[in-house]
């Protein structure tokens, strides 16, 4: 082994694993996509107790946050190989399970435990906007969609910010276990390439120098976002 | 559909797993209150160094929490795992046969101080300033008023967040299977290779229920003990 880093791996390494942020990224922004909507709507299931989705809500989130998400990782991707093989199976439909392009299973997996995540977020924010706004916005004839996206929503937005920031940066994080399932993004770029010449030392203080610039990046635009959000609440005030 | 399904998933096997996993809980739990005790520790000095008038230390505070925030424990593992020994071997020194606990805790460690560094400051700066000053003003030393008036009511606030970051790290711990650690983790991916990957899914379905027992165990304590101290708080305001 060679003594001191090897900086010209370090050098290539480093843009070998840069080019993993597309689908990091990608995986990142699409879960949030899926995940925003679900978590909102289920969180006003949890706000106004609907009974059955409620419950089920409750012990979805309660899932997520109580195992590790590796765990969850290892049975969502070697559960859905058994029920699509079953289901394809039955209908005949010719498909080879093993070629599916793991971006699939990670937008399931992604959005399945950034969901039950902003379930909580939104719930928390919710509880923050009084009834009286609703109740407002109903007695000057709105209706319960308009209601809510006209008033509720903004007010949501600017106090969940924060905590969506969070949710965000351990989702980017999050996705670097997509090793597990061979996804090709920034952590297992780089790990490729090191196993080469067993300069992991130097892949790692790579991707650590990525995810470092990534999540600042990340927290950076939130706090711009939330300075403009709220002074737009300020005006309306 | 049930009759494939039956081939590969066998429910009951979550059940027959489940025995030959737990012993290795000692393992996880073991290496978890090592973390617990010496991340709390870090944590604190990291906090006072927050506190501090010092902008040199109050900038190493904040940026090493910034800093652990944004790596995901995955990357600090490996980075720690072979970047420890490298850096010991140019001080001549050999830690290639050293037990791979260490490394484990030693990520884990660095990862729980910035968790306890944010809850311990946040909880001390919710403690009113005038606190303090009354216990001085009543003869107290600085010392005793920060045992015997500040810390117990930091405590009640910070119970629920340390709460949290025990099951944290205790789940970001799930990953110390990746350096060879044999914990419960570990033992579960053993024998699913000894299975040659049948039943993996039952195997990780058992994991999950663990993690998810210990969580809901953890939480229900701290919330027990979150009511036992704040019935104190209670009965002194009445008196």
């Amino acid at each position: 082994m060679s003594q001191g880093l090897n900086y010209e791996f370090l050098i290539d390494t480093f843009f070998v694993a840069l080019s993993g942020i597309s689908i990091t990224l990608l995986v990142t922004v699409i879960s949030l996509i899926i995940a925003l909507p679900l978590g909102f709507l289920l969180a006003i299931t949890r706000i106004n107790r609907i009974p059955v989705i409620q419950r089920i809500a409750q012990i979805y989130v309660s899932f997520v946050r109580g195992t590790p998400i590796i765990i969850q990782i290892f049975i969502i991707y070697s559960s859905i190989p058994l029920i699509l093989k079953a289901f394809f199976d039955k209908y005949n439909i010719q498909l080879d399970i093993y070629k599916i392009n793991p971006i699939w299973y990670a937008l399931i997996i992604f959005s399945f435990s950034t969901t039950a995540l902003l379930i909580e977020v939104f719930r928390s924010a919710l509880g923050t906007v009084k009834k009286e706004q609703l109740e407002a916005a109903y007695s000057v004839g709105l209706t319960t969609f308009q209601a809510y996206r006209r008033i509720i929503i903004q007010q949501v937005l600017v106090v969940a910010l924060p905590n969506l920031c969070t949710t965000t940066v351990n989702l980017i994080k999050a996705t670097s276990l997509g090793y597990a399932m061979s996804l090709p993004e920034i952590t297992l770029n780089a790990k490729v390439a090191a196993n080469m010449g067993y300069n992991y030392v130097e892949a790692y203080l790579d991707i650590f120098i990525i995810y470092l610039i990534l999540c600042m990046a990340v927290e950076y635009i939130f706090k711009v976002l939330e300075k403009r959000l709220s002074k737009y609440k300020m005006a309306n005030a | 559909m049930v009759s494939v399904m039956e081939k590969y998933f066998d429910i009951s096997y979550v059940w027959t797993a489940l025995p030959s996993l737990l012993p290795f809980l000692q393992v996880t739990l073991f290496v978890s209150s090592i973390t617990i005790l010496s991340g709390t520790f870090l944590g604190l000095i990291l906090t006072i160094f927050k506190l501090s008038h010092n902008k040199l230390l109050n900038k190493i505070g904040n940026g090493y929490t910034t800093i652990i925030r944004c790596t995901p424990s995955i990357v600090l593992l490996f980075l720690v795992y072979y970047g420890i020994p490298k850096l010991a071997e140019e001080f001549n020194l050999n830690l290639q046969n050293i037990n791979t606990a260490i490394f484990v805790i030693i990520t884990f460690t660095l990862q729980f101080a910035a968790i306890m560094s944010e809850v311990i400051r946040s909880a001390y700066q919710s403690i009113d300033k005038g606190q303090y000053e009354a216990a001085v003003s009543v003869g107290l030393s600085p010392f005793q008023a920060y045992w015997r008036i500040i810390f117990p009511q930091a405590l009640v606030i910070a119970l629920p967040n340390f709460g949290n970051g025990i099951i944290a790290v205790l789940q970001e711990g799930a990953l110390a299977y990746t350096i060879g650690f044999i914990d419960i983790v570990g033992k579960a991916n053993l024998m699913i290779t000894n299975n040659i990957n049948a039943h993996a899914l039952e195997i990780y379905i058992a994991l999950a229920i663990i993690y998810w027992a210990l969580s809901l165990l953890i939480e229900k304590f701290f919330g027990i003990l979150e009511k036992t101290f704040s019935k104190g708080k209670k009965t002194l305001e009445t008196t």
